[in-house]
């Protein structure tokens, strides 16, 4: 990826200024609604609000993607991953949370970079929401497979996750139940919930446990059954190709 | 016959569904859900034909039903206690109430949702958000191309496999699966030389070179403008009423509400009229159609749908 360090720093400005100044004004907005309108709106202000600061968190990785004017080879490999996935969210559509998105998100991860797993995450779960229905939900489920997919880049970057079975499906298993879930659960909540209770998340996230318990486990079976076989293709390409790399 | 307001601006049906599900999602005044969950239906029923009629009502009042009970479980505030919870909490009116508005609320947005989905088609998001985002665009598009490309070059995978004996259909199950995930890793391998084919083309085409320029078919011409003047219009009187309280409902500790005025009635007349513009424009041009065809005289409301719902089950 070319200059990986001024891709970060100018990320890092983009992030600095939405995080100081748009997220808390969007916030300060929220409260302020959230204190002067009548109390049975509350939970869909906290709704909008929590949903408008998810899609600006997305923004400055999206617009340094833009920004970098990323080639033709990149865009289609990243949109053959994005494509898999979606495909196989579709053909899996009879298994209920047994989905092979996430193990192609952290893959690509893992093999292409953190920014190419945030966007293989980001548009898979906006495309395949075009054929599965669309809602408030989808920035949440947006969000969250593009910070498994990055964090899976970074953590490899940094040594800490290797490229084999096992510590991928930890690292798989571990971050769709507690990073994953734990985030698209807020939009359950505040979509379910007229009034935001302590009672009622927990009975939510009681509630969406089993759930998150089979997607963690239908990542960990396609890490199992997919991390070698695609890991080797990605590597091949990218060696007979020499893509995505500095 | 198709819609007419799918043929409007894209940034015109953007900015109408944007519109019209913030409102559903922040008016809890029940007049104000009942005019917007209706509306949603009606065009619902247009887009997609009778039968979403029954889907809409059975699912969706489940979803109502399920939304009532869960809140009244997990809430307990109210002056109006009905009956004792096994816990030991009250099982309150005005939760109960509550969970069946934010209910309906739930349910409408999803239908304007399901609208949103068959007006609002890709072709039109890529062109609305194609210079903003360029590569996110493209990424877009060709996920969409790909995904039915897969599909019909498993077969010819499956096909091949099939000659020499190992497709899905031979051999015990085991043998079965392995074919069937071999077939799947010759497809992989397939996409991402065939990606790199289709990138080199782009390329020498000349893919994000200066001045190239998109194609697209949509125009903004007068009828946008009056439909732009008109939602204008109708957002500002619904925006006023709701800042001069007409929405304005309690439900806690009691269901408390505006009186309902005169006035009252123009602005669910004005939020009716905003909700229903698609119907209006469609039922407008249909009428049109049919003058300048002048064939046929008995022509009703029912007919109309079930024109819909013809066009609905040819695409």
């Amino acid at each position: 990826m070319g200059g990986e360090k001024l891709a970060l720093s100018k990320r890092t400005r983009a992030a600095a200024l939405l995080i100081l100044l748009f997220i808390p004004l969007t916030i300060a907005l929220g409260a302020y609604y959230y204190r002067v309108s009548p109390y049975q709106l509350s939970g869909r202000i906290v709704y909008l609000i929590s949903a408008a600061v998810i899609v600006q968190s997305m923004i400055p990785f999206l617009l340094i993607f833009e920004k970098r004017k990323p080639q033709a080879r990149e865009l289609v490999v990243l949109s053959v991953l994005t494509a898999l996935a979606v495909a196989g969210r579709i053909a899996f559509f009879w298994l209920p949370q047994i989905k092979p998105v996430g193990a192609i998100v952290i893959i690509t991860g893992v093999c292409f970079g953190g920014e190419a797993g945030f966007i293989v995450g980001v548009m898979t779960a906006f495309v395949s929401n075009f054929y599965f229905g669309q809602g408030l939900f989808t920035p949440f489920q947006m969000f969250s497979f593009g910070i498994l997919g990055f964090l899976a880049g970074v953590l490899f970057k940094k040594g800490r996750l290797a490229k084999k079975k096992l510590p991928l499906c930890i690292y798989g298993a571990l971050s769709t139940m507690f990073i994953y879930g734990a985030l698209v659960d807020i939009s359950t909540v505040m979509s379910t919930l007229g009034e935001i209770t302590w009672q009622g998340i927990l009975g939510i996230y009681l509630a969406g446990i089993p759930f998150n318990l089979l997607h963690a486990a239908g990542t960990v079976l396609f890490l199992y059954l997919l991390a070698d076989p695609l890991i080797e293709k990605l590597d091949r390409i990218k060696i007979k190709y020499g893509l995505l790399e500095p | 016959m198709r819609d007419t307001f799918s043929t409007y601006h894209p940034l015109i049906t953007f900015t109408y569904y944007f519109a019209v599900i913030l409102f559903s999602m922040l008016f809890m005044h029940p007049v104000f859900l009942a005019i917007s969950f209706l509306c949603g239906l009606v065009y619902s029923v247009r887009l997609k034909g009778v039968k979403a009629l029954k889907v809409n009502l059975t699912l969706l009042l489940a979803l109502i039903i399920f939304s009532a009970i869960f809140n009244s479980l997990f809430s307990h505030y109210g002056i109006t206690p009905l009956f004792t919870l096994p816990g030991g909490n009250k099982f309150t009116l005005e939760s109960f109430i509550y969970g069946l508005v934010s209910g309906t609320m739930l349910a409408s947005v999803i239908q304007w949702f399901s609208c949103y989905h068959k007006t609002m088609t890709s072709d039109k998001f890529i062109y609305l958000f194609g210079r903003v985002i360029p590569a996110l665009s493209l990424i877009f598009s060709m996920v969409l191309r790909f995904v039915p490309r897969y599909k019909a070059q498993i077969k010819v995978i499956a096909d091949g496999q099939r000659c020499l004996g190992r497709d899905m259909k031979s051999g015990n199950i085991f043998q079965k699966a392995r074919n069937g995930l071999n077939i799947l890793s010759i497809l992989t391998t397939w996409a991402l030389e065939n990606a790199i084919e289709t990138a080199d083309s782009m390329r020498s085409r000349g893919y994000g070179l200066r001045g190239r320029t998109a194609f697209s078919i949509y125009r903004f011409d007068n009828r946008d403008r009056l439909f732009v003047i008109i939602l204008a219009f109708l957002i500002i009187a619904v925006l006023t009423g709701a800042a001069l309280g007409q929405n304005n409902i309690l439900y806690n500790p009691a269901v408390v509400m505006n009186k309902i005025t005169p006035f009252s009635y123009l602005v669910y007349a004005h939020y009716a009229v905003l909700c229903l513009m698609p119907v209006f424009i469609d039922l407008l041009m249909s009428l049109k159609w049919r003058g300048l065809k002048k064939v046929g005289t008995g022509y009703s409301l029912i007919d109309y749908f079930k024109r819909g719902e013809l066009w609905a089950a040819k695409n």
